[in-house]
């Protein structure tokens, strides 16, 4: 039982792989722009705060400065020489914001802001209440030496990351709830399966022996249709009773690895679903080339019995299903119903199934596909409704 | 004879080679005790750019009143308000530019 759950625990679907990707898409995107605007409303404010701290220095600067400029405008016959002072540079511009004098680095001024952020120094913009020297507007400035920037990031960093990482945690703790639901119902169903395969086994093989030892020659045709029909049935079950007793037990199992003649398999496969493509009158069309695989001969007889089945499961009445054969390539194409491009990628989902009107469980792909994935083989799927699907196995 | 006609040659050449400001500015401000720079300053510490200060002193030649006066009460009081201008507008306007241009405190701090 607890070997069950882990195993179904650590299955992840792809459509169960699509929700999770997209909560956290949709989570992380949010909390970004939240972390995002929460920083820029930090930074903004430490910026306000810092300037705030600097208004008030050089506003003192700036009544230091307006008395020079008075004593120089009172004794400008005497005097030519601009009062400096090493804490600050200064200009003044007259009431046309023309310079009248300026020792300033930055030459663009923003009259109409009393204290911003220039490229590299901080801009005190004082309006004279009167006009030394014509001076309506006195201009100071000082070095931004960008400490109070580095501060900010520090913190923006430090704690937009701790905010992210908690976020993430909260997150990842969401999407189990929500994802919760959905893997119940895969371990109960795995459970369930993995109760009644057990009952199969042995009715199963009862009918199938029966039906092989049983002499068809001295029936009569009525007969002979039933248990044809019987046939059928008892292979379609005991195809599904291997998947799930593949599902269930098999799987655990160590690999018998070994070269397999593919040729000879696909044409003994294709003997022993014969009887049931003929009930719907589907022609096989063969084109064998001999090639050779290395791989459990369990898990390939996995591999081309669900594909064949589907191709019959899924064909019209009076179809044909193409088998084609060469080194490193198996193509099997029907004439079925085929299915739409969006649901390609979720037919190897786990109880995914898209036809409701056939019979079956829906894990036939997902373990063509696990085999696939464990030997590293490629499998590629084109469908077009109502024309057909082929299926392509490189390796 | 010959002595007095070269005087009265020299002073006319003399008073052709000032300009109108020195012609009808200086000479009435040279009896007063604020000097024309002094002036000058209390119109930029009250008006600031080159229009205003111009602009103002326009009218304030024209139509002279104790409003409009940058001067203290006591130098009104001692001195009264000046005498409506009898320059033409074209002749103001060119004493203006060159009080402005003479007094002007742009490129002269160093």
């Amino acid at each position: 039982m607890l070997v069950l759950k882990n195993k179904a625990t650590n299955l992840v679907l792809k459509s169960e792989k699509k929700s999770l990707l997209r909560f956290l898409t949709l989570y992380v995107t949010m909390i970004t722009i939240v972390i995002a605007l929460s920083s820029l409303f930090y930074y903004e404010t430490q910026e306000k705060l810092m300037l705030a701290e600097q208004r008030a220095i050089l506003t003192k600067y700036a009544y230091i400065q307006t008395k020079r400029l008075k004593v120089l405008h009172h004794y400008f016959d005497e005097r030519r020489t601009y009062p400096r002072d090493p804490r600050f540079t200064s200009a003044i511009y007259d009431i046309d914001l023309r310079k009248i004098f300026s020792l300033l680095e930055e030459v663009n001024i923003r009259f109409d802001e009393e204290i911003y952020i220039g490229t590299n120094h901080i801009h005190f913009v004082k309006s004279l209440d009167e006009y030394f020297l014509g001076a309506k507007y006195l201009i100071l400035e000082i070095k931004n030496d960008g400490i109070w920037r580095e501060e900010i990031w520090k913190s923006i960093i430090g704690y937009g990351l701790l905010a992210f990482l908690i976020f993430i945690v909260f997150g990842l703790y969401l999407a189990k709830l929500f994802l919760k639901p959905m893997r119940d119902s895969i371990i109960l169903l795995d459970r369930f399966i993995k109760d009644t395969t057990h009952e199969l086994n042995t009715p199963l093989s009862a009918i199938l022996a029966n039906i092989e030892m049983m002499d068809t020659d001295v029936m009569v045709e009525k007969n002979r249709k039933k248990l044809t029909r019987i046939n059928i049935a008892a292979k379609t079950v005991s195809t599904l009773y291997k998947d799930l007793t593949y599902l269930t037990l098999e799987q655990e199992k160590e690999n018998e690895d070994e070269d397999i003649a593919l040729k000879p398999m696909i044409e003994n496969r294709v003997e022993y679903f014969d009887i049931l493509a003929k009930s719907k009158n589907i022609t096989f069309i063969l084109s064998l080339e001999h090639a050779t695989i290395f791989m459990d001969r369990r898990k390939l007889s996995r591999i081309i019995d669900n594909i064949i089945s589907n191709a019959i499961k899924y064909n019209k009445r009076g179809g044909k299903i193409e088998i084609t054969l060469n080194e490193n390539l198996l193509k099997i194409k029907d004439s079925g119903i085929g299915i739409s491009e969006e649901k390609i990628p979720f037919m190897f989902d786990r109880y995914m199934r898209f036809n409701q009107s056939e019979g079956g469980f829906g894990i036939g792909l997902s373990i063509v596909k696990k085999i696939i994935d464990e030997y590293n083989m490629q499998i590629e799927v084109e469908s077009k409704e109502g024309e057909g699907t082929t299926v392509v196995l490189r390796w | 004879m010959v002595k007095k006609t070269v005087l009265f040659f020299m002073l006319t050449l003399s008073l052709m080679s000032q300009d109108i400001y020195e012609r009808k500015c200086v000479p009435c401000h040279k009896e007063l005790p604020t000097s024309l720079d002094q002036m000058f300053m209390s119109y930029l510490s009250l008006y600031s750019g080159e229009k205003n200060v111009k602009a103002v002193l326009k009218y304030y030649l024209q139509y002279p009143s104790k409003s409009m006066t940058v001067m203290s009460d006591l130098f009104i009081d001692s001195y009264g308000i000046k005498n409506e201008s009898n320059l033409s507008k074209k002749e103001l306007n060119e004493a203006i530019d060159i009080y402005w241009e003479k007094f002007k405190v742009f490129d002269k701090l160093k």
